[in-house]
């Protein structure tokens, strides 16, 4: 309840402080500490992958918690793939087929992407998906998905089309 | 019915035809680990998987035995395709349980001359289903040669020879393939075959990669779980409405609702173990041209015309409730080819409905907040839609509407919500192929458009049924659990519901996705327990 106050108190005081008007989404940014790292631990810069993979997401001197949760220095995950437009820092990231949300604090996932070149970043959202401030976004990591490979086998027949 | 259009029920006769024999592994001892549940899955796994997957592909379901079933088809390559249907929908049902729960059927598929009654069907081909049956994996398909011949050019599939087999008191050895739903896990089953035969789990795990996820995030098992916390209102709600409603028992009803939905579910689906591997999508219903069994299509309604059916007639059942319009049942094709969480396409059935004009309001909403049945989270202007709501928010506001009225509101089923949205259409958008201005409230669609905020309820043209905002806006929850595609999704309308669901299916796009998140065969989907602040709901009513 304390954090909440807190969160509020801040929120007002930047808002008055910038005489922005209250609109319906005009709601300062969660301070973030300037030693916070977020990073993708797995796949590695330039990977080359075959298959459906595993992304694993890493965040040091901050906490991962549940999206609502409004405890200082928390935040949840926000994977963007092939992402190319800058992140507004004061809206929610969005959600769509390009911006997943683990919103009930996942650190990690599985992914399945068509053959070819992808880019995978992370984005620290707060209780209301907002990245913080400082923004904190991963490395962009750029992997290879392989076409599925092919091989006829013995003792076994496959239909085509 | 699909099944009994085809005419094998007069008398005694001989006929050539597809047989499905099918059975559960490991039956007596899930009974004698718990009889009363164990049935009961039964039961609605064959009410809710097996007799819907049968019509589809046009079998009739000959007779059930305790722990199996025997189904008919006339076409060897249906059967299969059925039985993968089956095969798959069983899997993805038992990922969310531990694995002595797990429901799993052996299915043998034989093509033969066969002795059709009007209750059974008899002869050496029956036989030979049944025997193909007892040796198929749990969670398996094996199929005769006879039908090997007949679809292996047709199904992409992976088809695994097991060679000829001398079956049980049949006279002629039988050849015998293994059906292996994707093509890919060919390679993989021949280098490691003792996977296959040591551990059927593999297999259902693989299986279930296509019920399961595909594109769908899955969490950690260190995930943390949703809690129900109140979030601060941002600002102060707006002015209540004139009338609030009669809600004596509502705050009780409403916190009872909630109480009693699963919350994030504690056991995540076996994923660690097995990758979820991509598994060729089999339409039961290959494209347009695809035949459909004129009883059905004879269920079609005409093009909407909403002034010729009681559609589109508007009403509100108290003061203060949400307007609704007035849906004449029919059916309708489903999904599209643009996604493929939108695939197959299928014909559906729907019951006559009513469900809201506009999305529920933050005016309505705050109804629900006043009687302390809902959570005070709305922002905005009494004639905004309520949005920041999370699946369990929607569901609570349906349940404190239905308990305080007595009239059963729901969430709409994903099916009703698409048949209302098209009214009639099959085309991308209600109005046509085309983004078209002052239609929809989308990014990049045209003005009016905020970037912060959706639009008010009713700002754009409604549809023909007279629904208005089904294409951007707030994206509306609806009562479905998300499944990555419609393989094995219920025919009837009803909403295709899991326990413990840890994502449900979001409608209509947001006004901050672009275009082709307004389609109205576009599915979007979140986790149930998390707010956003661009989800709102629509309501619904049985008729």
């Amino acid at each position: 309840m304390q954090a909440l106050l807190q969160r509020r108190i801040t929120a007002f005081a930047i808002l008055a402080g910038c005489l922005l008007p209250v609109g319906n989404s005009a709601q300062a940014q969660s301070p973030a500490p300037s030693d916070a790292v977020l990073y993708i631990i797995y796949p590695h810069d330039g990977q080359r992958i075959r298959g459906s993979f595993p992304v694993r997401f890493g965040l040091r001197n901050m906490g991962v918690t549940h999206a609502g949760d409004t405890t200082p220095n928390t935040g949840h995950h926000h994977l963007l793939i092939d992402v190319q437009e800058d992140i507004d820092p004061g809206e929610p990231l969005p959600t769509d087929r390009q911006h997943l949300h683990f919103g009930a604090g996942q650190t990690e996932t599985r992914l399945e992407l068509p053959p070819g070149r992808h880019t995978l970043q992370l984005v620290l959202g707060d209780a209301e998906h907002k990245p913080f401030k400082p923004m904190l976004t991963s490395k962009k990591v750029t992997i290879t998905i392989l076409p599925p490979r092919i091989r006829k086998a013995p003792q076994t027949s496959r239909a085509e089309r | 019915m699909p099944g009994e259009s085809t005419s094998h029920v007069a008398g005694s006769q001989r006929r050539l035809a597809a047989i499905l024999a099918a059975d559960i592994a490991g039956y007596s001892r899930l009974m004698g680990n718990d009889e009363e549940g164990t049935l009961v899955r039964l039961k609605r796994h064959r009410r809710e998987i097996v007799e819907p997957t049968l019509q589809e592909h046009y079998g009739r379901l000959v007779k059930t035995t305790g722990d199996g079933f025997l189904a008919m088809f006339d076409s060897p390559l249906e059967a299969v395709r059925c039985a993968i249907v089956i095969q798959q929908s069983m899997a993805a049902r038992n990922t969310s349980l531990p694995p002595d729960q797990w429901i799993r059927y052996r299915i043998g598929v034989n093509l033969g001359d066969v002795i059709v009654d009007p209750d059974d069907v008899y002869g050496e081909g029956v036989n030979i289903a049944a025997r193909l049956e007892n040796l198929a994996d749990p969670g398996g398909v094996l199929i005769s040669g006879g039908v090997y011949e007949q679809i292996k050019n047709k199904l992409v599939c992976g088809y695994q020879s097991m060679g000829d087999e001398k079956l049980k008191n049949i006279t002629d050895p039988v050849r015998i393939y293994r059906v292996l739903p994707d093509p890919a896990s060919v390679a993989r089953a021949a280098r490691h075959h003792w996977i296959w035969v040591s551990s059927g789990a593999a297999a259902l795990l693989i299986l279930g990669g296509v019920g399961w996820s595909i594109m769908k995030p899955e969490p950690s098992v260190g995930g943390r779980q949703v809690s129900m916390a109140e979030r601060p209102a941002a600002g102060p709600p707006g002015a209540m409405p004139a009338e609030p409603s009669q809600t004596d028992s509502s705050s009780a009803g409403g916190g009872s609702t909630a109480a009693s939905l699963p919350g994030m579910p504690p056991t995540p689906p076996a994923s660690g173990s097995a990758l979820p591997i991509p598994i060729q999508p089999i339409p039961p219903s290959a494209g347009p041209g695809s035949k459909t069994p004129p009883s059905v299509v004879a269920a079609i309604p005409p093009p909407a015309k909403p002034g010729e059916t009681s559609s589109g007639s508007t009403f509100r059942d108290c003061q203060g409730c949400p307007e609704l319009v007035r849906i004449a049942g029919g059916s309708f094709r489903m999904g599209s080819d643009e996604d493929s969480s939108e695939k197959p396409l299928r014909l559906v059935q729907v019951a006559a409905f009513a469900i809201g004009r506009y999305p529920v309001t933050v005016a309505e909403w705050n109804q629900c907040v006043a009687a302390k049945a809902c959570a005070d989270v709305a922002r905005g202007d009494n004639d905004d839609p309520v949005r920041n709501l999370s699946w369990l928010d929607a569901q609570q506001y349906a349940g404190w509407l239905a308990q305080s009225t007595g009239i059963p509101y729901r969430l709409p089923s994903e099916a009703e919500w698409e048949y209302a949205a098209r009214a009639g259409s099959s085309s991308r958008y209600w109005w046509g192929e085309k983004m078209a201005p002052k239609m929809a409230n989308c990014k990049g669609c045209g003005d009016p458009y905020d970037t912060h905020a959706p639009l008010k309820v009713g700002s754009l043209s409604p549809n023909p049924f007279g629904l208005a905002d089904v294409s951007g806006g707030v994206a509306q929850w609806v009562a479905d659990c998300w499944h990555p595609t419609y393989q094995g999704a219920p025919t009837d309308g009803s909403a295709w519901a899991e326990p413990n669901c840890r994502e449900h299916v979001l409608r209509g796009g947001s006004w901050r996705n672009d275009a082709s998140y307004a389609r109205s065969a576009s599915r979007s989907h979140y986790d149930t327990g998390v707010r956003y602040p661009a989800h709102g709901l629509r309501i619904a009513r049985s008729l």
